[in-house]
């Protein structure tokens, strides 16, 4: 610390009333298309992110109705194709990924004790290229002309002989934007991490949450741009006749590479976030240290950096050179370290403590038991032989889901009731809460178990039905009931949030008596976040405060515009102040200018270059100074 | 809650940070790993689908002529230079070299681009032909409207500069360009290795 004057900070209302001016977002109607507070972005992320899971969720129900009963006529084969595959591109492209960033992004700046994130306008940009990106999704799937290709796409099925129509350009053209969107927060949550956290909050004092975030990042960064290249070939494949994927001359297999290259992180991309929810969670429910945290940093790092080696376990049916196949099952066995370290320390964080079983750490010990049946069928399919005997049959089914359900979403659903206080000032019900838990979870064993087996007993994934005779019926039938149950659970968990808005009971600034420094401001926080940026000694900053008498704080951030503080990247150290931009419509703007360069491409070869154009007068609205003289004035003095 | 304490006066702290000190600085550099991830993804499709072809460039392609890309590529690697003479002396409060800097640079990535257009006008095969065509034309497609927003993005500045709207504290948007800048240059020696000096070798 620069200097140790002890002044006491004192509250003038004059200030909180500057504060409150220049850091609220505009009412309104038009006032909605022009906030960029991260609170305003995170939350649209999060109740975004929800809409889809709700409609990815509806039509995996339709799916299981027509499994239901052999040889059902309930859908068409067309519609089947349709539905498993926007079931499949809304659950991993609209649903998992924005959600985690929307916690993120409401989240972290929080717990990092600063007032925004780095780029605002460019979080508002990546939310309105996600609604469009989604609404465009939906919107073919209404006009009956969804892709039908399954989410991954493959050409020669995916190219413009085998699929026309427009289902596959839609695909190409929402990859690519969730891609734009995911890479923007990306960036942003990286540089907030790098640069915002509050004096003190060196590196190794950082919560696992926010360790989480920063791996889950990174691991965007990478993962997504081959993705984005690989749609954006595809889309030239079907639209100028280029020969990328072409059999014979292309090769589809390149598709799968880097489509792969990019997917297995992407279940990573998803469970990592998860991973830093539990943390968070066990540590509040337990009251106490978390067991391990260097060697829980160390194997979040591990796992982003395994995650990259694995893609090829994805094709092994392909036929890969012997060699290469050994070395990805070696690979593939391998992750199982860093997430049998995780679970330990998990374990020896709980053991001998009295922890309050409320509703998150329920859905946490919920996610315990998933998620080794999840591993154990994995670490089966990561061997070569073994995989190609279930390859594209139930087995898999139930395997991922077992993954994506227990990995991601319990521990999701445990950081939704765990941070609904901060976000809306009220608790949800606790017996609505664990009612809707055991709901979902004995809904979610009985609907994905059974699955094991009849991928066993050969039956193939996304085929529209099945024949009597094969005997899979009983099975299907009580899969489907299951299914049903498990949806009751789920919607249990919505009601829940929707009658906590108003009849919750208030949490208070910290219900849980959590650690971190998102619970050390008010619920929900005002608009810039604290009143005071708190300083950090330890790694447990509201616990350490308790023990004290006074909370040391940094005062002279400007309250008379938008500013917070800059500090250094690993020790936290302050160099400086930042100002930050307001309300603006340009990201939206932006948002559609590039919309119509992408989507146009669909219809004419002329759009991308429109959209270039737009782009550019909406990139130049953005940046362009707005009083050059006023601030010139400013600056030099 | 128990009271606060002031331990820290930022009023004191400056209200500009430089490179690595400033947030839009990490924000770039983002960019840059992005984009290098996307070339390199590019780069790594083309010896792919070479894998595929007994002869690469295939049949009937002539293999690429080496003297004007290299030309080309020498112009692009000059127009770096007035950029960095107007970023190093604003550092030191010269605002002259940024009126003047970035024109000759915008000058030089046009002539690069023109070359471009010129080269590929008759280059004897389209994204369409075969999967080499394809592969070369978006690499160099991609690039080049990297180039052209580069341009653009120059020129704004450029505005800016003649407003006298930057100085020494406030260089930030002049640095930061200038590091975009210096990536399209840069990343377009590893491209033009592949496709033309790779091609070149390959097909003997
Ligand atoms: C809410 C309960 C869910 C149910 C009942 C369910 C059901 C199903 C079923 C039956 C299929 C197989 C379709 C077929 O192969 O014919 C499927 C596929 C799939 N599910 Fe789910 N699912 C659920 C949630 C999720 C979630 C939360 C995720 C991801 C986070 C997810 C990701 C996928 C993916 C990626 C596929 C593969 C789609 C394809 O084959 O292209 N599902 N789901
Ligand atoms: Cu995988």
């Amino acid at each position: 610390m620069t200097s140790h004057e002890r002044i006491q900070a004192i509250d003038s209302s004059e200030e909180i009333r500057l504060l409150t001016e220049v850091w609220r977002s505009p009412p309104g109607f038009f006032g909605w298309f022009t906030h960029v507070n991260q609170t305003s972005v995170g939350k649209r992320f999060i109740i975004t992110g929800f809409v889809f899971f709700i409609l990815g969720g509806v039509l995996a129900l339709l799916m299981r109705l027509q499994l239901a009963t052999p040889e059902n006529e309930f859908l068409n084969p067309d519609l089947y194709n349709q539905i498993f595959t926007m079931h499949g591109i809304t659950m991993m492209f609209l649903f998992a990924v924005p959600i985690m960033e929307g916690f993120a992004i409401y989240i972290i700046p929080l717990m990092l004790g600063t007032r925004d994130m780095s780029f605002p306008r460019l979080n508002a940009f990546g939310y309105y290229v996600y609604l469009i990106a989604g609404a465009a999704m939906y919107l073919s799937l209404f006009l009956g002309m969804a892709p039908a290709v399954g989410w991954f796409a493959y050409p020669p099925l995916a190219d413009a002989k085998h699929s026309p129509g427009m289902g596959v350009d839609f695909y190409a053209t929402v990859v690519t934007f969730m891609e734009i969107s995911a890479l923007v927060a990306a960036v942003e949550l990286i540089v907030t991490i790098f640069k915002q956290r509050a004096p003190g909050m060196s590196l190794n004092r950082m919560p696992l949450f926010v360790w989480s975030i920063l791996v889950m990042s990174f691991m965007i960064v990478f993962a997504m741009p081959p993705l984005m290249v690989t749609s954006i070939m595809l889309a030239l494949d079907r639209t100028v006749g280029a020969h990328f994927f072409t059999p014979g001359s292309g090769d589809p297999l390149l598709w799968q590479h880097l489509f792969w290259f990019f997917g297995h992180p992407e279940v990573y991309i998803i469970f990592v976030p998860a991973l830093g929810m539990i943390s968070s969670i066990i540590i509040t429910f337990t009251r106490r240290p978390i067991f391990g945290y260097t060697a829980l940093v160390l194997s979040l790092v591990a796992t982003g950096f395994i995650g990259f080696g694995l893609w090829v376990h994805h094709m092994y049916t392909t036929g890969l050179p012997h060699l290469a196949a050994n070395f990805f099952t070696a690979a593939s066995s391998m992750i199982a370290i860093p997430s049998g370290v995780q679970v330990f320390c998990w374990l020896a964080s709980l053991w001998g403590t009295r922890p309050r079983f409320a509703t998150p750490l329920l859905y946490v010990l919920g996610f315990f038991f998933i998620f080794v049946i999840g591993g154990l069928s994995g670490v089966m399919v990561a061997s070569v032989p073994f995989d190609t005997q279930v390859h594209d049959t139930y087995f898999l089914v139930a395997h991922f889901h077992y993954v994506l359900i227990g990995g991601a979403v319990f521990p999701l659903f445990g950081g939704l009731y765990y941070w609904y206080p901060k976000l809306t000032g009220r608790l949800m019900s606790e017996g609505l809460g664990k009612a809707s838990f055991w709901l979902t979870f004995i809904g979610f064993n009985l609907t994905f178990f059974p699955m094991h087996y009849l991928g066993l007993q050969g039956m193939p994934r996304r085929v529209y039905t099945y024949l009597e005779p094969l005997g899979w019926g009983d099975l299907n039938l009580f899969v489907s009931l299951s299914s049903g149950l498990l949806a009751v659970g789920f919607l249990a968990t919505f009601v829940n949030v929707f009658r906590s808005l108003k009849r919750g009971r208030p949490a208070g600034d910290n219900p849980w008596d959590a650690d971190s420094l998102e619970w050390g401001t008010a619920s929900p926080p005002p608009p810039y976040n604290f009143r005071y940026i708190p300083v950090v000694m330890g790694r447990y900053p509201l616990w350490e405060h308790l023990k004290n008498q006074e909370v040391p704080v940094v005062t002279g951030i400007r309250s008379d515009r938008r500013e917070l503080l800059v500090t250094s990247l690993l020790d936290a150290h302050p160099e400086s102040r930042s100002k930050m931009p307001g309300p603006t419509v340009w990201p939206l703007l932006l948002a559609l200018a590039v919309g119509i360069g992408f989507g146009g491409f669909i219809f004419h070869n002329i759009f991308p270059v429109v959209g270039f154009i737009l782009s550019f007068i909406a990139i130049v609205g953005w940046f362009w100074p707005r009083q050059l003289a006023r601030e010139a004035r400013e600056e030099s003095s | 809650m128990n009271g606060t304490f002031s331990v820290l006066d930022a009023s004191k702290l400056p209200s500009h940070a430089f490179e690595h000190r400033s947030p839009l600085w990490w924000g770039i550099i983002g960019l840059i790993v992005i984009e290098a991830t996307v070339f390199a993804s590019l780069v790594a499709s083309f010896f792919y689908l070479r894998s595929n072809f007994p002869q690469w460039p295939p049949d009937g392609t002539r293999s690429p002529e080496l003297l004007k890309p290299t030309l080309a590529t020498l112009v692009l690697l000059a127009s770096a230079i007035p950029m960095y003479w107007a970023d190093s002396s604003l550092k030191q409060g010269k605002t002259f070299p940024l009126k003047v800097g970035p024109l000759i640079s915008i000058a030089l990535a046009l002539v690069f681009l023109a070359m471009k257009v010129v080269e590929y006008r008759d280059i004897g095969f389209r994204w369409d032909t075969h999967a080499y065509g394809s592969v070369v034309w978006t690499i160099v497609g991609f690039h080049s409207a990297h180039v052209l927003a580069l341009v653009l993005k120059t020129a704004v500045v450029t505005t800016l500069a003649w407003r006298n709207y930057f100085n020494r504290k406030r260089r930030i948007g002049v640095t930061v360009n200038g590091l975009y800048w210096y990536f399209v240059v840069i990343i377009w020696i590893p491209l033009y290795m592949t496709i033309y000096w790779a091609s070149y070798f390959l097909s003997n």
